[in-house]
């Protein structure tokens, strides 16, 4: 009896204590997925980054997205490109990773050559693909990248790769060691994780002391976690829950929401075709409805903030007449425009989808195309998304939702629209060349070729029936000073967070 | 008995290892682990080296071999998505859907048994009626729904209980609550039905007639004729607790078995699906031996 008196009253003792310490300099972070390994170099996938990512492990350069300065320096107080086309960085000193041993060019390039190791899958390489980079010591502070070819967004690149100790065995590790400004504490897994802040971290001390991350893969049980008190932050819940204005915020994501057209398949070889798919469908009319207000029409694939933004594309006007004229003046050119098309998507790939998609289908039929929805597993859509297409497919619009919240078109243009890309569905020379052009160019040459490219890609080629820039939502307690941003998909730096 | 529990483990070894093959090759059939978890852009190179890492290079039936001769070992390969052993994986979320599985069924059992046997004593009558209305709601309920009605009275709106998660005694009470209603209401039914039939031999009509009491009548005379059927059903349903209750662990964050099944089939962490599948069968197995010799023990009729 003793023994259960002793018992209930530690339990109870506990349930008092830890709200009490919730209005500590704590935060508890409560996320839809748990992170299945928490390894620096796949911390460019959202479930890993958004825990570790400059909290845990920092990077060289960093992206500032939300107080829109851009690249700026973290564990590098410099860059500048050699004569050469190499990039000679200059790192800082007197940083010590949360293993107290020191911070020097050396980690750096063995944190590169382990996360391009062949022996480890991490996500690093792919960012670096098509280019061969070498890392090399020149001191103790200094180290130089040496990219064939030349790479004019070589810093922006090593925003995305991660600093480890020196000592880092190249296999997949579950304790990261950082420099940045706290470490892991607790992992219990399927439970939670805690990160501590660190008494001796280089930068400024953070305002949270420590934070708990919980993972719960229902949105509404998330949302009411921030109500109850047992979470501060839920980086992203249902726009059917954020409905209270002191707590919910939305944001503009990083995810666009897109129709690839099969231009290599009768009869969307057609351009007249391919422009009376865009003036069929009235984007407007999602707004509010089935998409979230707040959520832009999309011009490009990636998202307004991206370098190269060019804001004289216009979203095509919905004009079902226009589209039937077009259809009907391809007819008598002998296009088969009555050839059904197979509008696909993937289930539960954004809120509504299946509403949207049935939407669309109907005006497309509206103005006299004849279409087929299907909807696929993630597994099985991949193989309508990626390369190689499937064997004998009649004409398809493949609809997907894709991230591109790097700052830059190059994470997204080569693999969507040249030739030789994993997912496109163009073989255009002009592009090719202008995007081979651009990723090469540095400056304003470099936002112009990219503005150049959106603009033919658009209004030339349409290459899509290009929709939404999405929004999500985010719940946060009212004690905490913090708003979600473009970059909260991907990662949540700690440091941002203050208390009011 | 020691040849019946030979005999029917040997069965089961038998089966365990058809399910076992079904099951390597099946998931194999679902495509290739290098497809979801490399990203979109990665190269054929990348595919090439990743299948190569994880053995997924080799011809199948190699690929089977080496599992069986590790698997002989005790060694059931590695996570892909969490690069920990398979093994270690399953038995940390198994021992949540454990526990969870038989705390709900001990209550389940001992409710429906009690209120079962009152409802067939006075068939027809108030109680009779109450309890039958309650269990076909319950049995019928969508728990998805009552999940979060659940989440929105007693922690949102009341402040009673955690909305999810794991820690203190508090975080079971819900979810537990839950696991509890469709169970429950089926074997309500089926010991009433049983009860019924038990209440009308010709054993409780003398057991009356010698002046017993109804107390006695009900829970010694007649329960244990009648909980053969009930045990059966008792576990069937423990054996789909013991799957893993998906919708409940997703909803309430429990790091159970269930859940972690469907992730890993769905990211095609094979490891992790086989090692998971065997875990429950072997479990599953144990619970119908035991449900086995529960027979023998409640009528001595039965001999093995």
């Amino acid at each position: 009896m003793l023994k259960k008196t002793i018992l209930w009253g530690t339990i109870a003792a506990a349930a008092a204590i830890s709200p009490a310490y919730a209005q500590d300099k704590g935060v508890k972070i409560v996320l839809n997925e748990e992170a299945d390994v928490l390894e620096p170099c796949m911390a460019t996938r959202s479930n890993i980054g958004r825990i570790i990512l400059q909290n845990v492990n920092e990077t060289l350069t960093y992206l500032d997205i939300k107080g829109g300065t851009g690249l700026q320096p973290k564990l590098a107080e410099g860059w500048e490109q050699q004569a050469d086309g190499s990039w000679r960085f200059k790192l800082r000193q007197g940083v010590k990773f949360s293993d107290g041993t020191g911070f020097d060019a050396k980690d750096v390039k063995h944190s590169f050559d382990r996360a391009m190791d062949e022996k480890i899958t991490c996500e690093t390489p792919r960012y670096f693909g098509g280019m061969t980079v070498e890392a090399n010591v020149v001191d103790d502070y200094t180290i130089d990248f040496k990219a064939d070819p030349v790479q004019p967004i070589l810093p922006l690149l090593l925003s995305l790769v991660t600093i480890v100790p020196e000592e880092t065995p190249v296999e997949f590790i579950r304790e990261p060691v950082g420099t940045g400004p706290y470490k892991l504490t607790e992992w219990t897994p399927g439970q939670q994780i805690v990160l501590t802040a660190r008494d001796d971290y280089w930068g400024d001390k953070p305002a949270v002391s420590s934070a708990t991350y919980m993972f719960r893969g229902d949105p509404a049980v998330r949302a009411a976690m921030v109500q109850t008190g047992e979470a501060d932050i839920a980086p992203s819940i249902a726009a059917l829950d954020a409905t209270n204005p002191a707590t919910d915020f939305s944001y503009l994501d990083s995810e666009t929401v897109y129709s690839r057209i099969d231009t290599s398949i009768k009869p969307l070889d057609d351009v007249r075709v391919r422009k009376a798919l865009n003036m069929a469908v009235d984007r407007e009319a999602f707004l509010g409805t089935l998409v979230p207000e707040g959520a832009l029409l999309a011009t490009a694939v990636y998202p307004p903030p991206t370098l190269g933004w060019n804001p004289d594309v216009k979203v095509w006007p919905f004009d079902p007449e226009g589209a039937k004229k077009l259809l009907e003046e391809a007819k008598a050119d002998g296009v088969a425009v009555d050839t059904p098309i197979t509008l696909i998507a993937r289930t539960d790939n954004f809120p509504n989808v299946t509403e949207i998609m049935e939407a669309i289908q109907q005006q497309l039929q509206d103005v006299g195309f004849k279409v087929e929805l299907k909807f696929f597993e993630v597994a099985e859509f991949e193989k309508q998304y990626s390369k190689p297409y499937p064997e004998g497919r009649g004409p398809t619009l493949v609809t997907a939702m894709h991230d591109n919240s790097k700052g830059d078109p190059s994470f997204s243009m080569f693999f969507k629209y040249a030739s030789e890309g994993r997912q496109s569905a163009i073989s255009d020379p002009k592009v090719d060349d202008l995007i081979a052009r651009a990723s090469a160019a540095t400056g304003d040459e470099r936002a112009n070729l990219w503005k150049e490219l959106q603009a033919y890609l658009h209004d030339d080629v349409v290459a899509d029936v290009l929709l939404f820039h999405m929004v999500g939502f985010s719940r946060v307690a009212e004690r905490l000073d913090w708003k979600p941003t473009m970059a909260t998909n991907s990662m949540l730096p700690l440091s941002d967070i203050a208390f009011k | 008995m020691s040849s019946f529990v030979r005999k029917r483990a040997f069965a089961s070894l038998i089966s365990l290892l058809l399910l076992l093959v079904a099951v390597f090759f099946l998931s194999r059939l679902t495509g290739d682990p290098a497809a979801l978890y490399l990203p979109v852009e990665a190269s054929e190179e990348m595919r090439q080296q990743f299948r190569e890492v994880h053995g997924l290079n080799d011809p199948i039936l190699v690929q089977f071999g080496n599992y069986i001769w590790d698997l002989l070992h005790l060694d059931m390969g590695e996570s892909i998505r969490k690069a920990r052993p398979a093994l270690d994986v399953v038995v940390e979320a198994f021992a949540w859907t454990l526990q969870l599985a038989l705390i709900t069924m001990a209550l389940v059992t001992g409710a429906a048994i009690v209120i079962g046997s009152l409802a067939a004593f006075r068939a027809g009558g108030f109680f009779d009626r109450v309890s039958s209305l309650v269990s076909l709601i319950g049995a019928s309920a969508p728990d998805f729904w009552v999940a979060i009605v659940g989440i929105v009275v007693f922690s949102v709106g009341l402040g009673w209980l955690p909305t999810s998660g794991t820690g203190t005694v508090w975080h079971w009470v819900l979810p537990v609550a839950i696991l509890f209603i469709r169970p429950f209401g089926l074997i309500v039914q089926v010991v009433r039905g049983s009860m019924i039939t038990a209440l009308s031999s010709a054993y409780v009509k003398t057991a009356r007639a010698k002046g017993v009491k109804s107390r006695p009548i009900i829970f010694v005379h007649a329960l244990r004729n009648a909980m053969l059927p009930v045990i059966t059903v008792i576990g069937d349903q423990a054996a789909a607790l013991l799957n893993g209750a998906v919708i409940i662990e997703t909803i309430f964050g429990f790091p159970g078995v269930g859940k972690l099944m469907i992730d890993s089939i769905l990211q095609r962490d094979f490891n992790v699906v086989l090692a998971a599948i065997l875990v429950t069968a072997l479990a599953i197995f144990l619970m119908n031996l035991l449900i086995d010799l529960a027979y023998a023990l409640l009528d001595p009729r039965i001999r093995y």
